[in-house]
């Protein structure tokens, strides 16, 4: 069984591949010559306003908010033989412990538990490049450097901290572009498919020293991935009219097959809505609403202790895969500003920050306070 | 899949290949007892006043502010008509040509000739060319950039004149000093009139080209003049067409040696 999934995996991956080159001379978007009920009827709204409509003009013009708030990946398409590079640095710190939605203490917690967190820190650095390959793909690839802090405490109120680092897991994608159209007083619309795969590369057999021994396995949330290639599906809208900008994006990750460690993640699910405002030709703002839900953990690490002592008590939430799932929405609020060109690169420096506004932790589970977002991204 | 399914793709795959080969093509014969035709365009009103642009990126290259005008005309002649002749299907050579057009920079529109049209479009000063040309599907289009500044050449199609529903082709960046060739495909053109180029850093660089299959077209002059020679005798369409004005028709009959005049007449709407 294991073996037809590592096989279907594998055929997955060469297969997206060979699509993606199969087209190296694609012209257009997906949906371009199917829309003519469509196309009609813009044609003679923008005529009447004697206007042109233009069909499949997925370019944005060099502007602030040509991207996406920073937090938000893979939300546009590039011209054939364009290349971006990003970097992105995020900070996110989470706090407390939550069942559902009540908050608990330490206390509460250590009633069920021998150990409780009480904050965790993680930090990513993320490198990724996008290239446009053809007017129909634009391809993506990502590989982030990952940094992870816990804090703990024990019945006996001992606190100690757990660390893990290194490289998570490779992102790789194709962005199929799908349609676009404007006119002047309807503004820009566009539309583009999100295929991508997740390639296991993060540990997920981190250690560290814990009262427990040391080079102790460390729990699920602090795995720098998830061990298995995880299909990458979503669609993208953006649109753009006069100094105002909006977008919408649903992706998903899907997890395919288990992991070496015998257990798989689950699946999530991410719809990210946004806007921006244009202030000058270099300075955006925008406000943006980012929905997450995400499922408990199949099966289970054997490895990982969970519990302790004769009379097995439960060792920490973070080590039982049925308290790993919950949904949030987060408010952010971002900043983007465009430089003035130099040696012919387009320069965009980005940030965001914001903290959810309700969280439901199938818990007990860290609760999010808040994240931050900063990002560069260079056009040529 | 059974041999029949494996046959059905196969014929399938034949007839796109097949199909795409035969579309209708030029052929350049001898053309012993060809006619031609004299003519001008005449533009019956005020031409629209010139759009001013005052130029946001390259000012060092671009200049700090550009003009475009879409209807040039002189003592109610117009200048820069696309004529062409349609239904052609063997004759002369595709004839070498240049056009500079009025429009500020000194780009152009040079037209190799031969067997095909073998259009190059050579950029400068943030200039593609002249505000009109003519341009043939299924060939290659070589964009040279002779400008220190990226461009980004942005092409549609539209299936009527003026370009009511424009339909990208090509978007892609034209680096400083570098060229590339795009071709513009018989399913892309299909039915498809007029070619619009545009740069989407400069928005005062804006030409229309119109598609045509044969070398029987001209530009007309500054008096509004044109000629087309060597054209087998026989009875054709002839076109005249502008992106602003729109486009007029009328059957012309073509007699060995001979040499017809024609008139076509714009009035401002």
């Amino acid at each position: 069984m294991t073996r037809s999934i590592r096989h279907l995996c594998f055929g997955l991956i060469v297969g997206s591949f060979g699509i993606v080159y199969a087209l190296p001379s694609a012209e257009g978007a997906l949906l371009d010559g199917l829309m003519g009920g469509v196309e009609e009827s813009l044609g003679k709204k923008a005529e009447e306003k004697g206007e042109r409509l233009v069909i499949g003009n997925f370019y944005q013009a060099e502007r602030p908010d040509s991207h996406a708030p920073i937090g938000v990946m893979q939300d546009h398409t590039h011209n054939k033989g364009e290349f971006m590079f990003t970097y992105r640095y995020m900070y996110m710190y989470m706090d407390k412990m939550r069942n559902g939605t009540d908050n608990l203490s330490s206390n509460d917690v250590l009633k069920d538990f021998a150990v409780t967190p009480k904050n965790m820190t993680t930090q990513m650095h993320m490198f990724s490049a996008m290239y446009g390959l053809n007017d129909t793909v634009t391809l993506m690839a990502m590989l982030p450097y990952v940094m992870k802090e816990m804090e703990h405490q024990n019945r006996a109120g001992v606190n100690f901290t757990t660390n893990s680092s290194g490289f998570g897991d490779t992102k790789l994608a194709a962005l199929w572009r799908l349609y676009a159209f404007e006119t002047p007083s309807i503004g820009s619309h566009r539309f583009h498919l999100n295929t991508g795969l997740s390639l296991p590369t993060g540990d997920i057999t981190p250690t560290d020293n814990t009262p427990l021994g040391n080079n102790s396995l460390l729990p699920y949330p602090m795995r720098l991935g998830s061990g298995t290639v995880d299909l990458l599906p979503g669609l993208t809208y953006t649109g753009v009219r006069n100094d105002v900008s909006w977008g919408f994006q649903a992706l998903g990750t899907i997890r395919i097959g288990y992991n070496q460690q015998g257990y798989k993640e689950g699946n999530q699910y991410k719809v990210n809505s946004w806007g921006a405002y244009r202030w000058a030709d270099w300075i955006s703002t925008s406000a943006r609403l980012n929905w997450q839900q995400w499922y408990n953990i199949k099966r289970e690490d054997g490895q990982l202790q969970t519990t302790v002592g004769p009379a097995q008590i439960p060792l920490v939430p973070t080590a039982d895969p049925d308290r790993q799932g919950g949904q949030r929405l987060d408010l952010m609020g971002g900043v983007n500003i465009l430089f003035p060109e130099f040696m012919g690169l387009e320069n965009h420096l980005n940030v965001e920050a914001g903290a959810p506004i309700y969280q439901y932790l199938d818990g007990p589970q860290l609760k999010q306070a808040w994240s931050f977002w900063v990002g560069w991204q260079m056009v040529m | 899949m059974n041999n029949n399914n494996a046959l059905w793709i196969l014929l399938a795959s034949l007839s796109l290949v097949m199909g795409h080969g035969a579309t209708h093509a030029y052929e350049v014969g001898n053309v012993q007892t060809g006619g031609s035709i004299h003519g001008r365009v005449s533009f019956l009103g005020s031409p629209p006043e010139p759009l001013h642009f005052k130029v946001e990126k390259n000012t060092e290259v671009c200049g700090q502010e550009r003009s475009l005008m879409k209807v040039e005309s002189r003592d109610g002649f117009l200048t820069g008509a696309v004529i062409v002749l349609e239904g052609v299907d063997t004759g002369k050579p595709f004839p070498p040509k240049t056009f500079t057009g009025n429009l500020p920079g000194t780009g152009e529109f040079r037209y190799l000739g031969g067997e095909s049209l073998g259009l190059q479009v050579k950029t400068k000063d943030c200039n593609f060319g002249p505000f009109t040309g003519v341009i043939a599907a299924n060939e290659a289009v070589q964009f040279q950039n002779q400008d220190s500044i990226k461009h980004v050449l942005h092409s549609f199609v539209s299936k009527d004149t003026r370009g009511r529903i424009l339909r990208t082709v090509h978007n892609q960046d034209l680096q400083p000093h570098d060229a590339i060739v795009r071709e513009f495909p018989a399913d892309k053109m299909e039915d498809g009139v007029v070619v619009r180029i545009i740069c989407n850093r400069h928005d005062f660089m804006q030409n229309w080209l119109y598609v045509v299959d044969n070398p029987y077209f001209a530009i007309s002059d500054q008096e509004g003049g044109f000629t087309i020679d060597q054209i087998p005798p026989g009875t054709y369409t002839l076109l005249v067409r502008h992106p602003v004005l729109g486009e007029q028709r009328q059957e012309v009959t073509i007699e060995a040696r001979g040499d017809l005049q024609v008139g076509f007449a714009f009035v401002d709407e």
